[in-house]
């Protein structure tokens, strides 16, 4: 099905090369789960496979590669992509047309194939994809989970054997992941060849017929059965004070008043508690953390932070930090240090730079522009960026999406080292093993908090 | 102002027949240069804005709209309409009035400006009108095929799409830095501030909307768009838009009689 041989590549004008002596086969049907940290090379290698190296990106490849005995380099990308299919993370930036039904024909349209075949391959894919109740609606109001289902749709519908996954979950709650592991193992049953490349993978074990583990370009591991999960060990903690530092009563809040987000929530936390906010997609995870940031009013209840009632926003603008989920929506100077110290300056605050560029290990990369840095390190950038404003309460917004296992680490390094400094650290999270990090989780489900459990 | 999925009578028209309607309300609006035939011009199109049963909001902004420009048009045609003759009906500096008087030539409104800046306001609200109507009652995928079908070209109708497709997304994002920017103690204040805060918007707009292009690249070309390809989209030319495109046609010869071949 795909064999690869010897395969280097390097990108354009780069030192070294991206891939090293890959060798791999990869049988018909089989589920292949390609593992490794940020910059390993994963991604550069499904672009291998489905012609964009060297169709779009230009660089030195060497070696060879078999896909049903076609070598993509012979061929363009357009005919690869009627054998290999690959859906990307972001489901936002592979949907293109208004309609969902447009769009799931948008691929097919491409292959120029006939009209009819065109309307029926659409109405089969919408079919077997579980799209048919949406098929006329406007894409951009879809869930996250759609979004990826539709894009994979669109991609089912161009018929391919081979689908490669391009981290297809970063951007998804458990409920979008639950189904797209559904979708998968569907994909599987009807004998396609899968390979995905997935920071959390643990809910794709069952399914995984090999494990490729990729650093540095190089292949170091291949294991037929792979089931150690990583754990980041937790500090355990005493509470030091038993101080209020927030406190909600019988809080209600919707955006329209027919329809409430938050029920009648009641919650109490101490100074030094680290707090995980779990929950899937819409049930008011990220509505809670506004609320307790100030960006949002509640529409009954009480709501107290730091003994202020009901605060305004700019009553909290440096004592409460808040970070969304996107970290580019949130740097916007010139450099690493100067976006760190961004905050402090509004404010007027003096602040050890040291300290903060130390946190990250940031010092070699203090003078860079915060946009060529990894996604990985913009995340933590944005995190440090709150942080120097010294809030003693931080609300972090999913803050673990797309990060890998090296970065996940420094981030909870930070978030224990901010806890030890006795401030309240409350992080959202649809990841469930991320919550063992934390003191305390609260489960919302619909807007209600459904258990409070605090791990001694 | 978008697309609003209801069932009137503009929505059933072909997107061809509303493009080509709307150029032919363009040209009128040009051609036709009497008070009268102007304000009918308007009156029509205004119904025509009802039938497309607007939410209320959407009225409101355009009374507020319309209001605006109306005063703005009237107030300034009627201080700098320089066609004789000229009747002044309020002066407020006369011509004999000192050095700012002999350089102005006297500041008046006068009658004929007002009702100049009446006929150009009926001219202003028309075209918005119209625009209005055909944003509202036709689906942007049928307006760029309706585009396509009178031979603008695959890419730039994708193009066209894409945008269509993006822009919520960048509004979304737009919204989200400006509450980051704030939360991060930025205060807007004045000219200096606003100009400051704008570059601080605009650069990670800009850097966020390219990496969105990049992988957007990336995503249609493993899906194999090359610019070649089948369209399943129809548009469908029903016995009504022959009506409407005879009616239109008919106005603008008429139009066009009266204006140019007349005398």
């Amino acid at each position: 099905m795909i064999i690869v041989k010897d395969l280097t590549y390097s990108y354009p004008e780069a030192d070294y090369p991206t891939l090293e002596g890959i060798n791999l086969d990869i049988r018909e049907g089989e589920f292949v789960l390609l593992i490794g940290p940020t910059g390993s090379g994963k991604s550069t290698f499904l672009y291998c496979l489905n012609g964009l190296i060297p169709h779009v990106f230009a660089g030195d490849i060497r070696g060879d590669i078999r896909i049903n005995g076609i070598s993509p380099q012979e061929i363009t990308v357009a005919e690869i992509s009627r054998i290999v299919g690959t859906v990307f993370q972001s489901p936002e930036t592979q949907i293109f047309m208004l309609k969902v039904e447009d769009d799931v024909a948008f691929g097919c349209e491409n292959l120029s194939l006939p009209k009819e075949e065109v309307i029926k391959r659409r109405d089969m894919a919408l079919k077997e994809m579980g799209l048919l109740h949406v098929r006329n609606a406007e894409t951009f109001n879809l869930s996250g989970g759609m979004k990826q289902r539709l894009a994979i749709s669109s991609i089912y519908a161009m018929g391919p054997n081979i689908f490669l996954f391009d981290e297809p979950t970063t951007d998804l709650d458990s409920k979008g992941r639950g189904e797209l592991l559904g979708i998968i193992r569907k994909l599987k049953e009807k004998g396609n060849t899968i390979l995905l490349v997935e920071h959390q993978y643990e809910d794709f074990l069952p399914v995984t017929d090999r494990v490729i583990i990729l650093e540095n370009g190089k292949i170091i591991n291949e294991t037929k059965s792979f089931h150690s999960i990583r754990t980041v060990s937790r500090e355990r903690r005493c509470f030091k004070g038993y101080s209020s530092e927030i406190d909600i009563q019988d809080l209600t809040f919707g955006y329209r008043k027919e329809k409430p987000i938050l029920k009648d929530i009641n919650l109490n936390i101490r100074r030094g508690e680290l707090i995980a906010v779990c929950g899937e997609n819409g049930s008011g995870k990220t509505t809670l953390l506004k609320i307790m940031a100030g960006l949002l009013k509640p529409d009954k209840g009480r709501f107290a932070l730091l003994g202020f009632n009901n605060p305004a926003i700019e009553e909290l603008i440096g004592r409460v930090g808040f970070l969304f989920q996107n970290p580019d929506e949130q740097l916007f100077a010139n450099s690493v240090e100067e976006e760190i110290m961004f905050g402090p300056l509004q404010l007027k605050k003096k602040v050890d730079k040291e300290k903060y560029l130390k946190l990250a290990n940031f010092n070699t990369v203090q003078k860079k522009h915060p946009q060529t840095l990894s996604r990985g390190q913009r995340q933590l950038l944005a995190i440090l960026s709150i942080l120097a404003m010294e809030p003693q309460v931080i609300i972090l917004d999913e803050p673990t999406t797309g990060l890998d296992y090296n970065n996940l680490c420094s981030l909870f390094k930070i978030l224990n080292t901010l806890v030890n400094e006795n401030k309240t650290v409350i992080f959202s999270t649809h990841h469930m093993g991320v919550k063992e990090f934390a003191d305390r989780a609260i489960l919302l489900e619909d807007g209600r908090i459904v258990s409070d459990e605090i791990y001694k | 102002m978008r697309y609003i999925s209801r069932a009137t009578f503009f929505h059933h028209l072909d997107s061809r027949t509303k493009i080509l309607m709307s150029l032919a309300c363009a040209c009128l609006i040009v051609i036709l240069n009497t008070s009268f035939s102007l304000f009918g011009l308007f009156m029509i199109l205004l119904a025509a804005f009802f039938s497309v049963k607007p939410p209320l909001s959407y009225i409101k902004i355009t009374t507020y709209l319309m209001g605006m420009a109306i005063v703005a048009t009237v107030i300034s045609q009627g201080f700098f309409y320089y066609f004789e003759p000229r009747t002044p009906i309020l002066t407020i500096l006369p011509k004999d009035a000192g050095l700012i008087g002999k350089l102005t030539g006297g500041i008046s409104i006068c009658r004929e400006g007002l009702v100049y800046g009446v006929v150009q306001s009926m001219r202003l609200f028309s075209a918005t009108l119209l625009s209005m109507i055909i944003v509202m009652s036709t689906h942007p995928s049928d307006l760029i095929l309706g585009l396509k079908r009178f031979g603008v070209p695959e890419k730039i109708g994708f193009m066209l799409t894409v945008s269509i497709r993006f822009l919520p997304v960048l509004a979304e994002e737009a919204k989200r830095i400006l509450v980051a920017q704030r939360l991060r103690g930025l205060r807007i204040k004045g000219l200096r501030g606003s100009i400051r805060g704008f570059r601080f918007l605009i650069e990670p707009l800009i850097i966020d909307s390219l990496r969105k292009a990049r992988r957007i690249a990336l995503a249609a070309e493993v899906r194999g768009y090359t610019g070649k390809r089948t369209e399943i989209k129809k548009l469908h030319f029903f016995w009504m838009d022959w009506v409407v495109l005879s009616i239109v046609f008919f106005v603008i010869i008429v139009a066009v009689k009266n204006r140019f071949f007349y005398e």
